[in-house]
């Protein structure tokens, strides 16, 4: 039944292949479809690239030496993750715009001429993945963190006893012991690029995404549309398999932790300092420059704060803390029964594929389904169509995959042969869950539940399209602000949402923290 | 850990029963509007207050793309509550109008005030504002004698060459202004004309109308298109101190005058055809092209009125008089499809 309703909005984007091609697509073939993925493969192999720099070396730092500002530096490297792609997008461009910030405080320094510009062009594909890589890169920091904790001290100590040297061993050793966390981080990273819409649109680059809208919007086809979309899903696939090949792996690595008291080594003078600027770099690119600039935007706008930021506000917080509770709980109860029950994960990727689909085609998706659904509602009196409930299911829909990975993670590091001494001593597959799984689990349920809230807080094609009447949230209006040319109003709101998204991600770094102890 | 438990336990089912107690809260009020709208002007919500304020009507908003609101209305289908569709490009319109969602409006006060040619067919829909898209260009680098008597077929000329600031082909009004071209020109001629004008891009097409502006301001670019109320907002000095720097330094030719006039886009709407509150979606219509809403809408967006009583906002009103071209806005939905495949076969980006 649960799983019906995750896959119907699916099937219907897929079914769209059984429709025929119309010209359009032989339109799109000809002349579109080569660029669309070249500049798509460039978008995601730069950014997997860049995160995987920016993450592992950062975590590898981070969690083996001891530096100046180690300590901020442990905490502060996540806080990209509060960033939406499209306000760094906004920001970037304003900032680096010939009249922006950036080439007015340079100009200042260093010429009195007035049309000198010092940055190049940000809106194309390197600067896409800029914004990708500094806000994204916090999901490869995380998992790579917590699997360079694992990797028992002896096994580091043993490689330098040997007479290797931090770096030798940083590329030896330690970064294939967690490769499969590595990969999984990157995996998660890809299917957000690949399905963002807001960043990309704001530089104007032709990715797939763009391509959908595109023929969406301009050609009224929206059957090429969702076959394009069908396309994307493919490759998406291929990348949860990756995922989930990946993490399997890691249990590996788990499974031999022994001792996790190994010593950080002390880095000294330009070694420290070495350190300080490439943690510094995405941290401030990520989000000090962000919020800088949006609080110097918002310093320019008379009236901030009105019931209307007020009412957003709330709103957000309402629905995607219902949303991620939900989430988290038909997240565990799947996983429990296909751990219970022997069914083929399978299931839990299909449920999964939601995450990967573009905003808006995901809603055109449930929007059919709940019409065939509210016609026979309707008989009672009542439909979903655009209530809260149905924003509420595209948000769990949309956000299962996240909370998945985390719960499956942590549910396969219980061993099956706890579950079978339970079960042989009496209790039923309910006591099991609620006694035995779900205390174990607390972590994992909490870290998923965050994340969630993380994600939520951000999201705006769906809920631009299924939201009831008069019913604006944070990401909604900064939309409407910014593509009504607004930036300076449309910061403010934007503030809020990166501030709420860091109260999830201090409570995330206190269990990562906590896990080290 | 008992703790714990509840906590989980109460987060679970507070959230479930707010659900449903939001959900059936539906229940239909009496004097209501349902509008669905891909124009979302701040100063619209002003109207909108202003006309609950007059008629005790309660005015619901539902904002967003055009293309997706069209595929929820599609999707709700006769249980739709929406009553007026209201959106800012005259080919979303069309279309949306030729795919059978809209009813003829009735009013005969909106009838006798709107003239025939920003009205569909069977006045299935009504323009409430106009803007028409302009040539912007840098009096330091153009000369007035230059560009006074240009057309937008010239800007595929290599007069032009490395000059021409435009936004993407993306964008739905360069989707219109090609489609227009191509109701006047014929599909071929258009392509070619688009082939020099690429060719004659001054940068790769990014940002949006004010950038574009912008660009010449800060002689990136000869040239720029662009639709007029952009220049008025910056004039204003709405959009911060660069922008009304910027805007001082461009000067605006209306393209096409000795001949079928400067294009224009429309602003409008239509009643919904399973419209359940139809008669408030008339009142709010007659609302917006009314005197009193039509000032609000000069005064706010920068566009031009429909109505002929009511004269543009100053800033605007300095550019002057112009020749509008009266191509049927009907086209540009029935050629915007064509308009996309041929930007796409000339690489406007």
């Amino acid at each position: 039944m649960i799983t019906s309703i995750f896959l119907i909005p699916i099937l219907f984007i897929i079914s769209s292949v059984f429709l025929g091609f119309s010209d359009n697509f032989y339109h799109l073939y000809e002349n579109l479809l080569l660029e669309y993925s070249l500049n798509s493969i460039y978008l995601v192999a730069g950014v997997s690239l860049l995160v995987t720099i920016l993450g592992v070396s950062t975590a590898w730092l981070v969690t083996f030496f001891n530096f100046y500002g180690k300590r901020f530096f442990q905490w502060a490297l996540i806080l990209p993750l509060a960033v939406p792609p499209y306000l760094l997008a906004y920001v970037f461009t304003e900032f680096f715009d010939f009249s922006g910030t950036a080439n007015n405080i340079l100009r200042n320094l260093f010429t009195t001429q007035s049309d000198v510009i010092f940055f190049p062009n940000i809106r194309t594909i390197i600067g896409a993945i800029i914004v990708f890589g500094f806000t994204l890169y916090p999901y490869v920091y995380m998992v790579s963190r917590v699997a360079f904790m694992n990797i028992p001290a002896s096994v580091i100590e043993a490689s330098s006893l040997l007479g290797k040297n931090s770096i030798s061993t940083f590329f030896g050793l330690s970064i294939p012991l967690i490769r499969p966390a590595i990969i999984a981080g990157v995996a998660l990273v890809a299917m957000e690029t690949l399905a963002d819409f807001g960043a990309v649109q704001h530089f104007a680059i032709p990715t797939f995404t763009t391509g959908i809208f595109r023929t969406w919007t301009g050609l009224y086809d929206l059957n090429t549309a969702l076959q394009l979309s069908t396309m994307l899903l493919l490759v998406i696939f291929i990348f949860l398999s990756v995922e989930r090949a990946s993490r399997s792996k890691i249990r590996y690595v788990n499974s031999v932790t022994t001792s996790n008291s190994y010593k950080p080594i002390q880095l000294m003078r330009f070694k420290s300092a070495a350190a300080f600027f490439v943690c510094l770099i995405p941290v401030f690119i990520g989000f000090f420059l962000p919020v800088l600039e949006l609080i110097n935007w918002s310093s320019q706008v008379d009236t901030l704060v009105s019931t209307k930021i007020f009412l957003a506000a709330s709103n957000t917080l309402y629905i995607s803390l219902s949303a991620a509770v939900l989430t988290c709980f038909i997240a565990l109860l799947i996983n429990f029964v296909v751990r219970t029950f022997g069914i083929s994960q399978l299931l839990n990727d299909l449920l999964s594929l939601g995450y990967a689909v573009p905003g808006l085609i995901l809603a055109v998706g449930i929007t059919k389904m709940f019409t065939s659904v509210d016609a026979w509602l309707i008989n009672y009196g009542t439909f979903i169509t655009g209530s809260i409930l149905g924003l509420i299911l595209a948000y769990i829909i949309k956000s299962y995959a996240i909370s998945n990975i985390v719960l499956n993670s942590a549910l396969n590091s219980i061993p099956i042969a706890l579950d079978e001494s339970a079960q042989t001593l009496g209790a039923s597959k309910l006591k099991l869950l609620r006694d035995i799984h779900i205390p174990i689990l607390k972590t994992g349920l909490l870290t998923a539940f965050l994340l969630v809230i993380a994600e939520l807080i951000k999201e705006l094609p769906a809920t631009l399209i299924l939201r009831p009447f008069n019913f604006d949230t944070l990401s909604v209006s900064v939309y409407l602000l910014a593509s009504e040319e607004r930036m300076f109003e449309a910061a403010f709101p934007g503030l809020v949402i990166i501030f709420f998204g860091l109260i999830p991600i201090y409570f995330l770094n206190k269990l990562i923290l906590s896990n080290n102890k | 850990m008992k703790i714990n438990k509840f906590l989980l336990l109460a987060l679970l089912i507070v959230p479930i029963t707010l659900l449903f107690l939001t959900n059936t809260n539906e229940e239909v009020q009496n004097e209501e509007v349902n509008i669905y709208t891909s124009r979302h002007y701040d100063a619209d919500n002003l109207l909108y207050e202003q006309f609950t304020k007059k008629t005790g009507i309660k005015v619901n908003i539902i904002s967003g793309k055009g293309s997706a609101l069209i595929e929820r209305l599609k999707a709700e289908g006769i249980n739709s509550p929406g009553d007026v569709f209201f959106t800012v490009d005259a080919g979303n319109l069309a279309n949306f109008q030729k795919q059978g969602f809209l009813q003829s409006i009735q009013s005969e006060i909106i009838k006798q005030s709107v003239p025939v040619e920003l009205r569909g067919e069977n006045d299935e829909w009504v323009a409430v504002a106009k803007r028409a898209r302009v040539i912007f260009y840098n009096p330091e680098l153009v000369s007035e004698g230059e560009i006074k008597d240009i057309n937008y077929e010239d800007l595929a000329s290599d007069v032009w060459k490395n000059g021409i600031a435009i936004r993407s082909s993306s964008n739905m009004y360069n989707q219109s202004l090609v489609s227009s071209l191509i109701s006047n020109l014929g599909i071929d001629e258009t392509e070619k004309w688009a082939k020099g004008l690429v060719s004659n891009f001054a940068r790769k097409p990014q940002g949006n109308d004010r950038s574009q502006i912008m660009a010449v301001a800060n002689k990136e670019a000869l040239i720029a298109i662009a639709n007029t109320y952009y220049i008025g907002i910056m004039l204003s000095g709405k959009g911060g101190k660069e922008q009304l720097n910027a805007a001082q330094k461009v000067k605006i030719a209306f393209p096409n005058q000795n001949n079928r006039g400067t294009h224009i886009n429309v602003s409008g709407g239509g009643v919904l055809k399973h419209s359940p509150n139809r008669e408030n979606a008339e009142k709010f219509l007659e609302f917006l092209l009314s005197e009193e809403a039509q000032v609000h809408i000069v005064n706010n967006t920068f566009e031009y009125p429909v109505l002929e009583s009511v004269k543009p906002h100053p800033i605007i009103e300095s550019f002057g008089d112009f020749k509008m071209d009266k191509t049927s806005i009907a086209d540009f939905g029935k050629y915007n499809p064509e308009a996309v495949k041929l930007m796409d076969r000339v690489s406007w980006q």
